[in-house]
């Protein structure tokens, strides 16, 4: 742990700190404070909420959304937990996770558009299944970098008391290992719900005639431009947004042990 | 050997491993190979048939398209550098001057807005730039200017503004890795031997710190270079950047086009994620998971 410089001499950074993510939160705002403005001018009103529900493509958009997002949740750490076993046991680790990081490295319509042709060519027609597809290939690589994150806060001597002790593979990984890195895997699928619930380019060019949030959002602007209704659904996007990120720091508080502690550490 | 003792346990075992590897390769490998294979289709009329043809290439030599990847090429370099200079200064800030309670947090914070989709964010700044948007209200009441500023929005300024706000708070993390990696007593020993703070930045922190920088680099220009939705909120109509380009020759159908524009970004993002690959090693993201295997 460092201590930290006194604030009398890195008040110029944090100023600059302060700046940043003004410019970052910025946007938040007009959607957040625009969608609680009433019809009739109000200061605060959730009208343009009530009006969300009584607009069908929106409640379709709406089921959508969170069958996708549930489905990506759930398939995403297993996924993910999986291929930060097989970073650890199978040969060639580098290069296993240089191709489960390949995603992060491939702009999002060119995924959409390569998606878009394999599913031509397996004549998939656009549905639930291929937006669910598109999206846990997007959030694999984080799933993957976080479950190795918190692997490697996990001490391997407790796997070898427990091949000494007689335990199988098997054994060892789910009665020692699992339970101790579950935030990790309950953290992943936090994050995934989270891209799923943003992802909007590459899911907008296999989604067919199903609409989710954003890609109606996205369409809608294109289409009209902006409007209250618009921003409310914003809000609600933002809103779930940060919930599910509070639920991913609260699981993945650090106890005795942060990634940071693991960085100083490995570099003395 | 492991395998002759059970061999079907241990390659139902290998097989279980490599799960997240086949469905990368099926969903995302062969694909990019398939874009690059219709590609090459020819058109005849308003079909595509499988064929060896440089036409679309061509198009996109010729025409206009080549002068959109140049602007394409320009922008994303502008963004991701700029975006470089500010995220830099905060990681080794963050990274060597702050508490870990501190940095913590505000690490936490570059997260949320990252995680906030970047459509939403765009599309929130045209109202905060435009004619009439909050800033050109603020900027007018005091009297900085007489009339509203026009180039705030729909212009270059713009699309830097969108691309920046988008991608710059993922450049953070790599940086914040690498420099927290760099072993103190380097840079102690520099400053012990009587270097300027200057001379130890650039022949100590520097250098060791490339691996994060060049990691921060792709992730920035990865997302500048293919962006498809900021050049159409920020840059308006006519704006062409080449993922919005690739998108519009989609809506006309043209897919060996949009193929083509796509597997030309897809190249030099491979060329860039290779030589990161071959240049540095990765031992900054995959830590202790291999120092268990020696």
């Amino acid at each position: 742990m460092q201590p930290g410089l006194p604030l009398s001499r890195s008040w110029p950074m944090w100023l600059i700190i302060g700046t940043t993510l003004a410019f970052l939160y910025m946007p938040l705002f007009p959607a957040l404070l625009l969608s609680v403005r009433g019809e009739g001018g109000e200061e605060f009103s959730l009208s343009r909420f009530q009006e969300l529900w009584r607009v069908p493509l929106v409640m379709n958009a709406l089921r959508t959304t969170a069958a996708v997002a549930l489905a990506v949740g759930l398939i995403t750490p297993i996924l993910g937990l999986l291929a930060a076993l097989s970073i650890r046991e199978l040969r060639m680790p580098r290069l296993i996770l240089l191709i489960m990081l390949l995603p992060l490295f491939i702009p999002g319509v060119s995924m959409g558009l390569a998606s878009a042709f394999l599913f031509r060519v397996l004549e998939l027609p656009a549905s639930l299944p291929t937006m669910v597809i598109v999206q846990v290939v997007w959030a694999l690589p984080f799933a993957t970098l976080i479950i190795l994150t918190v692997m490697s806060t996990f001490d391997p001597a407790y796997l070898e008391a427990a091949y000494i002790s007689g335990a199988s593979k098997w054994r060892a990984f789910r009665d020692i290992e699992f339970p101790l890195i579950a935030p990790g895997i309950f953290g992943a699928a936090s994050f995934s719900t989270i891209i799923s619930l943003n992802e909007t380019v590459r899911t907008s060019v296999v989604q067919g005639p199903w609409n989710t949030i954003p890609t109606y959002i996205w369409s809608t602007y294109k289409q009209v431009g902006l409007s209250p209704a618009l921003y409310a659904l914003m809000t609600l996007v933002i809103l779930s947004t940060v919930v599910l990120a509070g639920t991913y720091l609260l699981l993945n508080r650090p106890k005795k042990v942060s990634t940071f502690d693991v960085i100083e550490e490995s570099a003395l | 050997m492991q395998w002759r003792a059970r061999p079907w346990r241990y390659f139902a075992r290998i097989g279980f491993l490599s799960l997240p590897l086949v469905f990368v390769s099926a969903f995302l490998v062969v694909p990019l190979v398939l874009t690059v294979i219709i590609s090459f289709w020819e058109r005849v009329g308003m079909k595509f048939r499988p064929a060896f043809s440089l036409a679309s290439y061509l198009t996109v030599i010729e025409g206009a398209r080549l002068k959109v990847l140049e602007r394409s090429l320009i922008v994303a370099v502008e963004a991701t550098a700029l975006a470089l200079l500010i995220a830099y200064p905060i990681a080794y800030f963050l990274a060597r001057k702050a508490s870990a309670y501190a940095a913590r947090i505000v690490l936490v914070l570059f997260t949320i807005p990252f995680l906030i989709n970047y459509i939403i964010r765009n599309v929130a700044w045209t109202s905060l730039l435009g004619r009439n948007g909050t800033i050109n209200t603020v900027l007018m009441t005091m009297g900085l200017t007489d009339g509203p500023v026009d180039w705030l929005l729909y212009s270059d300024f713009a699309v830097l503004i969108g691309l920046i706000s988008s991608y710059m708070p993922f450049m953070v993390f790599p940086l914040v890795l690498s420099i927290g990696a760099i072993d103190r007593q380097y840079l102690e020993a520099s400053a012990l031997l009587g270097a300027s703070p200057f001379t130890t930045f650039c022949r100590i922190l520097l250098p060791l710190s490339l691996p994060g920088i060049f990691a921060a680099i792709i992730f920035g220009f990865v997302g500048a270079f293919g962006e498809s939705a900021v050049p159409i909120i920020m840059g308006g109509v006519g704006y062409e950047l080449v993922g919005n380009t690739i998108t519009s020759s989609m809506d006309v159908l043209n897919y060996p086009l949009a193929a083509a524009l796509s597997s030309i970004v897809v190249m030099i993002m491979l060329v860039l994620m290779l030589s990161w690959y071959l240049i540095f090693d990765m031992r900054a993201f995959l830590g202790k998971i291999l120092e268990w295997r020696s």
